[in-house]
């Protein structure tokens, strides 16, 4: 250091030095600056310290907007060769970046039927269009992974060209399952309705066969070798029953093992385990609706339901509050029909969950039973509860709604079809004791031998059967006849006038006459329909001769 | 200490400007290490050698760098030939470098 003070050319020559050290600093392109005491690395350090923290903010980034990110050079041949690859591309592809880069091209990767729309979107990503294709990643293994690829190309003014191509990946493979899964649900729907329509049609025929078989056989006399012969019939035609049975039953996916049963009743079995499963905070109040209505269900899947639903109140209501389960029959009407989708009118059993929990908006109440739809923090929910809940009433034949308001609490109602039949069963454990009568009976029909045998039946049982194949007929014959008839015994569906129509026309002029309806489709359906009441028997076609003449009887024996 | 791991030293030839090179550095940060880099290609091929080049890391020996009156680093002074110049940075930009040289479009 010079000890005399420095002149003025040295002092600006100086300041020209300190300015281009501060421009150096300011440009990033030193690494250190020189203080009194000390060489201070500051800036570089500064700068080191950002990168590693905006390396960490993309690296999280990445990892929250997709699964993997890459960039591949282009190379002049438009070759593109990996730069590099960061996030779980290894646990997606089950092969490390270097197999890539060995293997030459990563549509190396790529499901051989993808790889045509792979080259494509590589044209056009060169091309420097953006692109986001969904295609199949095969595994060294054989294992295949969906992945959705948005790919971004980096233009060069310069070499007039694309150099570079970003993309983030997605695996998409449980997304695209869930809507393989629907897809196969609508397809399951649809064959179920064709099987549903052949099963009805094959009924008639089957309850032709079955009960003209029993007729024939009490005719023959005791030891007749035929007999034998008309057993195999029968066989065959029980056989062709449980054929369609189980072909309603695939339609409605299977593992469906409905049962009649009380949701009171399902209820007094769960309430303890409910009560545990709300936890002190949540008072549970329970309304049983009086006389409540029998439903079928799968009860193991009903219980299900009562589950989910009460775990997601629960939820809703961190702070505590009430959760009411609240059980009823209902009457749906036309006017609640038409506003509710997919609803039929008809007698329903309700079960309503409500909590005064946080409640939901509006676009969270339209979302609330889609797969994965979840507002509930991660590990807390699947977002697949309320979709459970969804699909196993509708499974149910039945319907299931969402009421909430911000603040004041949310509202779950199921509705289930309420079915006739007793919770035993006796029904079927019932021994087939002769039933016999003397009343009159009109019986009406379209199907000509279905007519014709139940006419049969009903007389060697001693009744005295008026025939009718149309409803304007059956009127005719009720007016001509001088009688009482006792029981009006009709099919439902039929050309002119359905059977409940029939029903209220005949009460006009005879309104002791009882009525027992007869049908292909399920009591279920039927009920759904508002063609059947609760308490009121009904005959279910296939039917064979004991059931036939047991439910007439019963029906005739009815109050009311 | 002044270190001089750097230093190359070359047959002087007559005739030919030597030329007299100071580069201060910070250890091996990243702009240090280019400015080496980029001065020992220079000097070996755009000067034929004809170079003495001594590396000061300011981690070793800061005072020098105040000696010199050096703000920040990495900084080459060209001592020879006359007059004295400073740049200041990485010198990744070898068009001002050859420029402060006296090498612009070739070799003198």
């Amino acid at each position: 250091m010079s000890p005399r003070p420095p002149s003025r050319r040295e002092l600006e020559e100086r300041l020209r030095r300190a300015e281009a050290a501060l421009g150096a600093i300011r440009a990033g392109r030193a690494d250190a600056v020189i203080g009194p005491e000390s060489a201070l690395v500051i800036r570089a350090k500064a700068a080191e310290q950002a990168l590693r923290e905006s390396e960490e903010r993309y690296r999280l980034i990445s990892q929250m907007i997709s699964d993997y990110v890459y960039a591949f050079q282009v190379e002049r041949d438009q070759t593109l060769v990996p730069e590099w690859i960061a996030g779980g591309f290894e646990r997606i592809t089950a092969s490390t970046p270097e197999d890539l880069q060995q293997r030459g091209s990563w549509t190396s990767l790529v499901h051989p039927d993808d790889r045509p729309a792979a080259l494509e979107r590589t044209r056009r990503l060169l091309a420097g269009q953006d692109d986001v294709s969904e295609f199949r990643i095969v595994r060294p293994d054989g294992g295949v992974r969906w992945v959705r690829d948005h790919g971004h190309p980096v233009w060069d003014d310069a070499q007039r060209r694309v150099v570079r191509i970003y993309g983030a990946v997605q695996d998409i493979t449980e997304r695209r399952s869930v809507e393989e899964q629907l897809l196969q649900a609508q397809k399951m729907e649809s064959i179920g309705r064709l099987a549903g329509g052949v099963a009805h049609d094959f009924n008639n025929l089957l309850t032709v066969i079955l009960s003209t078989t029993d007729l024939v056989r009490e005719t023959l006399p005791a030891n007749d070798p035929r007999a034998h012969d008309l057993q195999e019939i029968r066989k065959a035609a029980e056989s062709a029953a449980a054929l369609t049975r189980k072909l309603l039953a695939f339609s409605r996916r299977q593992v469906f093992q409905p049962r009649v049963l009380n949701l009171n009743l399902l209820l007094e079995d769960l309430e303890t385990m409910l009560k545990r499963l709300i936890g002190e905070d949540i008072r549970l109040v329970i309304t049983r609706g009086e006389q409540l209505g029998n439903v079928r269900a799968d009860p193991a899947q009903l219980e299900q339901v009562i589950l989910n639903l009460v775990v997601n109140s629960r939820d809703a209501m961190p702070k505590g509050g009430t959760l009411t389960i609240e059980t009823a029959n209902v009457l749906l009407d036309e006017t609640y029909a038409a506003r509710h989708v997919g609803v039929t009118p008809g007698h329903y059993v309700l079960l309503a969950v409500t909590d005064t929990g946080i409640g939901m908006d509006e676009a969270t109440r339209r979302r609330v039973f889609e797969p994965f739809f979840t507002t509930k923090g991660p590990g807390r929910g699947t977002g697949l509860g309320l979709s459970t809940v969804y699909g196993i009433v509708k499974q149910s034949g039945g319907s299931v709604w969402v009421y909430s308001e911000l603040g004041v609490g949310t509202t779950f109602k199921v509705y289930l079809p309420l079915v006739t039949e007793a919770l035993s069963e006796a029904r079927k454990a019932a021994a087939p004791a002769p039933a016999r009568g003397t009343e009159t009976i009109l019986l009406v029909e379209d199907e000509p031998s279905l007519r014709r045998l139940v006419k049969r039946t009903l007389e060697a049982s001693g009744y005295q059967v008026l025939a009718a194949d149309t409803p304007r007929y059956a009127l005719q014959l009720a007016q001509q006849h001088a009688g009482p008839i006792h029981l009006l015994l009709t099919d439902i569906v039929m050309p002119e006038m359905r059977g409940p129509e029939l029903a209220a026309a005949l009460a006009q002029s005879r309104p002791e006459t009882k009525t027992l309806y007869m049908s292909g489709y399920t009591e279920n359906a039927a009920v759904q329909q508002g063609l059947s009441a609760p308490g009121k028997p009904f005959l279910n076609k296939p039917f064979d001769i004991s059931t036939l003449t047991q439910t007439v009887r019963e029906a005739l024996d009815a109050a009311g | 200490m002044k270190r001089r791991g750097g230093a190359r030293r070359a047959p002087r030839r007559r005739g030919e400007t030597p030329y007299r090179l100071r580069l201060f550095v910070a250890g091996n940060e990243p702009h240090s290490a280019q400015a080496r880099a980029t001065l020992e290609r220079l000097c070996q091929h755009a000067l034929r050698g004809r170079c003495h080049i001594e590396v000061v890391d300011v981690f070793q020996d800061y005072r020098a760098a105040l000696e010199y009156h050096v703000v920040a680093v990495p900084t080459l002074i060209v001592e020879e030939p006359p007059p004295v110049r400073y740049i200041v940075g990485s010198l990744s930009d070898e068009a001002t470098v050859r420029a402060a040289l006296g090498i612009e479009g070739g070799t003198p």
